[in-house]
């Protein structure tokens, strides 16, 4: 079965860290992965998307050397082979002017502040997911575990 | 087992049946078509059950496979001989795509996805729940018995989806460790999946069913509703007090909260009279002569006019489920036109079994398969031999012939509901996180044993009062 990616961005070594095992609990059915830079994380998502893999969730900090989250997420919406992503810019450091940009040009889903509650986190994400599923038509009940119920629900009421 | 495990099995032994000669099958007199229709049978039942593929998918192969091997427009080098048999019409096997049974379902969805889309379910269910007070007894009774009236006209699964997404927030207030927690969230996938017997659209396997109750065996909504909707509020009844028994409720009183008021705009006021007027039809066919099939197009077409169905709701229709329907409608249509089911009445010393044993047999065994796979697949696999043997055994008539082993059957297909894996609304209380196989296959079985009991009582009344 393709398997499902959440892709983790930040140039701290220790927040991806943290992130990683925030995020093991989902780990039986999504694979969670980290990247110190967005050019690794392009060439990840190269790798994913040429091994017929699926980008459900990308979550970036904002303030990176090189290129910074909000412009990678831009880059990312552009490219557009990737539109059922869902994007979450992950920070404490971010101007108004970058926020404003994440959501009117990255398309942003989700804005969560450091230093962030493993619960909140897990809430937000479960939910992301949920609607990565439902967008792309994957077989929910084999992902149920890691699905936010009340999406689930919404989805599935629309649905005959 | 692995995916490729799975398909080698799934294609290795229907080879092997294509392989053996026709003239040391075990079945005198076969044809070419007939054996090949075997091996389609093999495959389909193979794939159902081990689903190395989406079951929707396998419906699709069948037909592929018909039309390629045994159709009168095959492919020419597997068709050219003379002496095969009976060819299948092409044009007979793609019907099953549009037939009558699909389109009954089709004005369904219609009616289903209107409703929601405004909000007529929320809005309905938030009015019925109100005299059912804040006892929380009764209040999953009223929770149960709304779930079962909308499951006979939306899907079991949407219907479920809709009165979790009202139940879940009502859940966090319940003591800690109340038990009654299992007990609501088990009382919506019960009543969904019990509550799609009600009527010929509750549920896919009643759709399958209407196949083989054509002609002698002809029944119309009407009538279907007058046995099934009783048989649901009993088993309901029954259900419920299941439930209540295996988890006690602790919880003194709970307050369900549905928001919204009904819509009083143009689009609606022609969904709710779209959606009473085709419902009223459906009931009263001795009147006006339209069968359901054609009744069923009222929404279609009215929906379709005033814009409530866009392109853009199209996109949400299940088709998945119809095409599951079209290949179980295309197996049986095989196996009939193809004269393998009239070879096997003939065969198969079938008159001298015991009509009861049959019954019970194959109820048992509906209802066994129909816990471990797909209620639908069940049907679609059985439901074609059943009809076979419904005819064949001439006992049978005097308990009511090949119509009640056909609904008897029909029926058990909805009483695989004791496992997670069972039905899509049992996925999805499973999904909640609240409960454990165990917590819901104790009731499940119990529920499903006494269903089954009780399908015989109905079966007997039935025969009784000269129904078949």
């Amino acid at each position: 079965m393709d398997r499902l990616y959440i892709v983790c961005v930040d140039d701290q070594r220790e927040v991806l860290n943290a992130l990683a095992d925030d995020l093991e609990i989902l780990n039986a059915h999504v694979e969670v992965e980290i990247c110190e830079s967005a050019s690794e994380a392009k060439t990840l998502i190269e790798e994913i998307d040429a091994n017929g893999d699926l980008l459900a969730v990308v979550i970036s900090d904002q303030v990176m050397p090189g290129t910074s989250g909000v412009d990678f997420l831009t880059q990312l919406k552009e490219d557009g082979r990737f539109p059922k992503t869902l994007k979450i810019l992950l920070t404490g450091l971010a101007t108004h002017e970058d926020t404003i940009q994440a959501i009117n040009e990255a398309g942003l889903d989700q804005y969560i502040e450091k230093p962030w509650s493993q619960e909140d986190l897990v809430i937000k994400i479960k939910k992301l997911l949920t609607l990565y599923v439902l967008r792309s038509g994957l077989d929910y009940q084999s992902f149920i575990q890691v699905l936010d119920q009340t999406t689930l629900y919404e989805g599935l009421r629309a649905r005959t | 087992m692995n995916q490729g495990t799975k398909i080698a099995i799934g294609l290795g032994l229907p080879a092997l049946i294509l392989v053996i000669p026709t003239d040391i099958f075990p079945l005198e007199g076969i044809t070419v078509v007939e054996q090949r229709v075997v091996s389609i049978f093999l495959l389909a039942a193979l794939f159902w059950i081990l689903e190395p593929i989406p079951i929707y998918a396998t419906s699709l192969l069948i037909i592929f496979l018909e039309l390629v091997m045994v159709s009168n427009k095959g492919l020419n080098v597997l068709i050219k001989d003379e002496n095969m048999g009976t060819l299948l019409s092409y044009k007979d096997i793609m019907y099953t795509f549009a037939s009558p049974i699909i389109i009954l379902f089709l004005g369904g969805f219609f009616l289903a996805m209107a409703a929601t889309k405004f909000r007529l379910d929320q809005n309905l269910a938030r009015v019925l729940l109100r005299p059912f007070g804040t006892n929380p007894r009764w209040v999953m009774l009223g929770l149960m018995l709304i779930t079962a009236v909308f499951s006979m006209f939306m899907s079991n699964t949407a219907t479920t989806a809709m009165m979790l997404s009202i139940l879940t927030p009502v859940l966090a207030s319940f003591r800690d460790g109340d038990p009654g927690k299992l007990a609501f969230t088990l009382a919506i996938p019960v009543a969904a999946n019990v509550g799609g017997i009600g009527t010929p659209i509750g549920t896919p396997p009643n759709a399958v069913a209407l196949k083989y109750l054509t002609g002698d065996y002809m029944v119309s909504f009407g009538e279907w509703m007058g046995f099934a909707v009783p048989f649901v509020v009993i088993l309901l009844l029954i259900g419920w007090f299941v439930l209540m028994s295996f988890y006690k409720i602790a919880t003194p009183a709970i307050q369900l909260e549905v928001k919204g008021s009904f819509l009083k705009n143009r689009k609606a006021y022609i969904v709710y009279v779209t959606f009473i007027l085709t419902i009223l039809l459906w009931l009263t066919d001795f009147i006006h002569g339209m069968n359901a099939y054609i009744v069923a197009m009222i929404p279609v077409a009215v929906f379709s006019s005033f814009g409530i169905i866009t392109r853009q709701d199209l996109k949400n229709i299940s088709w998945d489920v119809l095409w599951l329907v079209s290949g179980g409608i295309a197996l049986g249509y095989a196996l009939d036109s193809s004269g393998l089911a009239s070879r096997l009445i003939n065969a198969i010393p079938f008159a001298s079994l015991s009509p009861i044993i049959v019954v019970l047999a194959v109820s048992l065994v509906a209802a066994l398969m129909a816990n471990f796979m797909s209620n639908t697949a069940t049907a679609n696999l059985l439901l074609p031999l059943i009809a076979v043997l419904g005819t064949s055994i001439s006992s049978l008539s005097d308990i009511g012939g090949g119509m009640m082993v056909i609904l008897c059957t029909t029926i058990a297909c909805s009483m695989g509901m004791a496992l997670p894996i069972s039905t899509p609304p049992n996925a999805l209380a499973f999904g909640t996180g609240l409960l454990t196989t165990k917590d819901m296959a104790r009731p499940g079985i119990l529920i499903a044993v006494i269903g089954l009991l009780l399908t015989y009582g109905l079966m007997i009344i039935m025969n009784a009062i000269g129904f078949f």
